[in-house]
């Protein structure tokens, strides 16, 4: 385990390292550009063919990219963000300057969570204390080695401590929230509950990303298209395999509008296809028993329920297509069990979403419908509105909020001079 | 209907665990063929389950390649039947300790009647073919529930057919807590001493009602020809941390047997008329007209010997309700296909215990509703 990762059993670890992170913000303001210098060798050194199994490693890979990075940076710090300049504002000028120490507290079911969450208050010029979720521990090791080799001279290793502990912890978890003026927070109800109860400073600004399930949806132009049919089906089997369908982001049910005489019995062919060609691309590695039953659970249940119910799926657990129709969200399965129902008109499928959804991706064929269903989509608590395949894209804003902005104070200065 | 009923009852007839495992197999095959072409024809929404199964059944060669549902599904209210309403004789519901619906199972006659006769024809080659004297410990409340049985009451009248007489030895008190009726335990085991006897009790209620009182008081029953049963699992004895082979020792202690006269065995309401009870090797067996497939929870594919994974039961007693072909939600050990030094062909396994729940901890996990200014 490298040194950046420890396992922690007393506060006062936490609150030792803490006040160790404290100094390297103070020792040495960095810009934006200054991390993302390490950035691009850290990516340099993850596209290391021994870490190919790891669930999210293109994503961060893409993620840590200037040309990913910067576009976000001067959006939500200004265009002289990226060297830590101060932007123009009328007559005045703002700059970014860091919280302090930003703790994250990223979900155990994304693997890649605990970096992706520590860039943002890196990229903020704050000073990162992460807890790794035990399940997360090894592939976080693995994946931050590989900065602590190529940042030698400590510009972001100085900043960073991970502290994997049990999450009943409460004195550890307690030690944590007190030592940090920013909190970034990810994971479902009952985490989110516990943690935001901590007791943080009176100042501490705590962003939370709470449980949200995503859905996919096409317009009868898109789908019916035989020539389109394979690219779209490959994008939404790529959104349903990352993370195994369980991210916020994930697809759990895809709305087929229906059309005009055309039967979508051939697009589900294309699809079970896509999923098959998938799954021999990326076959699980393990699976927890629970989810096995669940997904046995949610075959029988589906086609127990209504004779008119049709589903395909081999005889493991890799993958489930449950097809139907209605406009209902069912209950999200998860391990790559998608729904796919008919609807008549896609706005009434959008129109019953109840601000769980957190990403709507669509494969539409008609701009204006697409504008539409958008609009629609905003209105009922949709945070992000793709194209499939690009669900689990993480740019900001993500959950309706930018990632870097809310870990800083922006300054403003008025010049007292003119 | 007739010729499969006659098609079970020879099944039942075989000697229950002395057969080649291939011939098992495909007899078994056969039979589960059968009732899944009578069930499908009697239940629309189960037949369009089974025409979905990647494997036509009709054609399959193994019997782990016939369509199985998630033990789970017979939680389902009004419980899955292939009867109508008027030949539903008992409904059997689960204890539902894990999660908080009980499994609901609709028995006909002809099912009860065969899942009396399996248990039966299970414990008799543990027990011994005798009638003898019957202690339960629990008490009789369990048993007037009107047409349904709860697991106690099933596992307890499961064992009737081995019982001369039958004497239960705890009561309600006033607040409905089960005591130890000490008088009646006394005389029952006065009256029985140098007899054969039975003794049945759900596990955790053997522990804390009848050996904790009895070891707190450093008493024994002196009955050394007792045969202990027990069943219902370890998972309300989790907080006391009761390992088995002290459960066995203290247990044989205040009865006054040896050890090896206490024998649990692995049941579920669900596929109940068969029951696994422990051999003098520690592994369970299933019988002829019954198969248990361990299965990888990765691929769903049978395991090879000496691996885990998930509990599947296969019994052709049941045609009254999907019980022939049950995923459960047991992890259990393939000890061996074939050999097992007690002497019962077959399969033989360990049962493991419960697949551990997923825990709720992932920004996917969707549990709360909210409410939106539009």
């Amino acid at each position: 385990m490298p040194d950046l990762l420890q396992n922690v059993t007393t506060p006062a670890e936490i609150s030792e390292a803490a006040a160790g992170l404290r100094q390297a913000v103070a020792a040495r303001e960095l810009s934006p550009s200054d991390v993302m210098a390490v950035f691009d060798s850290w990516a340099e050194n993850l596209a290391d063919p021994q870490l190919d199994d790891l669930p999210g490693i293109v994503f961060l890979r893409i993620w840590l990219r200037r040309s990913t990075l910067e576009p976000i940076i001067a959006r939500e710090l200004g265009s002289n963000g990226l060297q830590g300049g101060w932007t123009d504002y009328g007559r005045a000028k703002c700059k970014a300057f860091p919280l302090g120490v930003v703790g994250h507290w990223p979900a155990g079911n994304v693997s890649i969570q605990p970096l992706l969450s520590m860039t943002c208050a890196l990229l903020g010029g704050n000073a990162a204390l992460v807890r790794i979720p035990s399940g997360l521990v090894e592939v976080t090791s693995r994946l931050i080695e590989k900065l602590a080799q190529c940042d030698t001279g400590g510009v972001l290793t100085r900043r960073i401590f991970m502290a994997a502990f049990d999450h009943r912890q409460q004195d550890l978890q307690e030690a944590m929230a007190q030592a940090v003026d920013g909190a970034m927070i990810w994971g479902a109800e009952e985490a989110i509950l516990r943690i935001r109860a901590l007791p943080f400073p009176h100042w501490a600004r705590v962003l939370v990303f709470g449980p949200r399930i995503s859905v996919a949806a096409m317009d009868t132009g898109a789908w019916s298209d035989p020539s389109r049919q394979k690219p779209w089906c490959q994008r939404i089997a790529r959104d349903v395999w990352q993370f195994d369908q369980q991210a916020c982001s994930s697809p759990q049910v895809l709305f087929l509008e229906k059309g005009n005489g055309h039967s979508t019995a051939g697009f589900l062919r294309v699809l079970q296809r896509a999923f098959e060609n998938e799954n021999q691309a990326h076959p699980r590695r393990t699976i927890p028993p629970a989810l096995t039953s669940a997904i046995c659970q949610a075959r029988a249940s589906w086609l127990l329920a209504d004779v008119g119910h049709q589903a395909t799926f081999p005889k493991g657990p890799d993958w489930t297509l449950l097809v139907g129709s209605g406009s209902d969200i069912p209950k999200p399965v998860q391990g790559k069990t998608l729904t796919v129902l008919e609807v008549d008109n896609l706005l009434d499928a959008v129109s019953k979403f109840d601000g769980n959804v957190q990403t709507l991706g669509l494969g539409m064929d008609d701009p204006e419908r697409e504008k539409q269903v958008a609009c629609l989509a905003g209105r009922k608590g949709v945070d992000r509105i793709v194209k499939l395949g690009r669900m689990h894209v993480f740019v900001p804003p993500w959950d309706g909020v930018d990632l870097i902005r809310p870990m800083v104070r922006m300054v403003r200065h008025v010049s007292s001079t003119e | 209907m007739p010729l499969l009923d006659d098609r079970i009852s020879s099944t039942l007839s075989v000697a229950p665990y002395g057969q080649p495992p291939d011939e098992t197999q495909a007899a078994l095959l056969d039979i589960l063929k059968e009732e899944l072409a009578y069930a499908s024809q009697r239940h629309t929404r189960y037949r369009n389950y089974v025409e979905h199964w990647p494997v036509d059944y009709r054609s399959a060669s193994r019997v782990s390649d016939l369509p199985y549902l998630p033990v789970g599904i017979l939680k389902m209210n009004p419980p899955l039947s292939f009867v109508g309403a008027n030949e539903i004789k008992r409904i059997l519901t689960s204890s539902a300790t894990t999660s908080q619906s009980p499994s609901r199972v609709a028995l006909d006659s002809a099912t009860s009647r065969r899942m009396t006769k399996g248990t039966a024809i299970i414990l008799r080659d543990f027990v011994g073919p005798t009638r003898r004297p019957y202690l339960v410990v629990d008490t009789p409340f369990h048993l007037a529930n009107g047409n349904g049985l709860g697991a106690r009451a099933a596992a307890i009248q499961g064992l009737q057919p081995f019982a001369s007489e039958t004497v239960y030895c705890l009561r309600l008190n006033d607040e409905g807590e089960l005591n130890l009726d000490r008088d009646r335990l006394s005389e029952f085991a006065q009256t029985h001493r140098d007899a054969e006897i039975l003794v049945y009790g759900f596990t955790f209620i053997l522990w804390n009602h009848l050996a904790k009182p009895l070891m707190a008081q450093g008493a024994c029953l002196n009955l050394p020809k007792a045969r202990v049963l027990h069943s219902g699992g370890w998972k309300r004895l989790q907080d006391q941390a009761v390992e088995k082979k002290d459960f066995n020792e203290g247990l044989a202690r205040v009865v006054g047997c040896a050890p090896d006269r206490i024998i649990d065995f692995y049941g579920m309401v669900e596929a109940v008329g068969v029951v696994f009870p422990d051999c003098a090797e520690g592994n369970k067996h299933a019988p002829a007209f019954a198969d248990v497939i361990i299965r990888n929870p990765l691929s769903l594919e049978p395991v090879r010997a000496g691996e885990s994974g998930m509990v599947q039961v296969c019994s052709i007693l049941p045609t009254s309700f999907p019980g022939n072909l049950l995923l459960t939600e047991d992890l259990a050990t393939v000890v061996a296909y074939d050999g097992c030094p007690c002497g019962r062909r077959g399969t033989s396994f360990r049962f493991l215990g419960r697949v551990p729940k997923a825990e709720l901890r992932g920004c996917g996990n969707l549990r709360i509703n909210r409410s939106l200014p539009y």
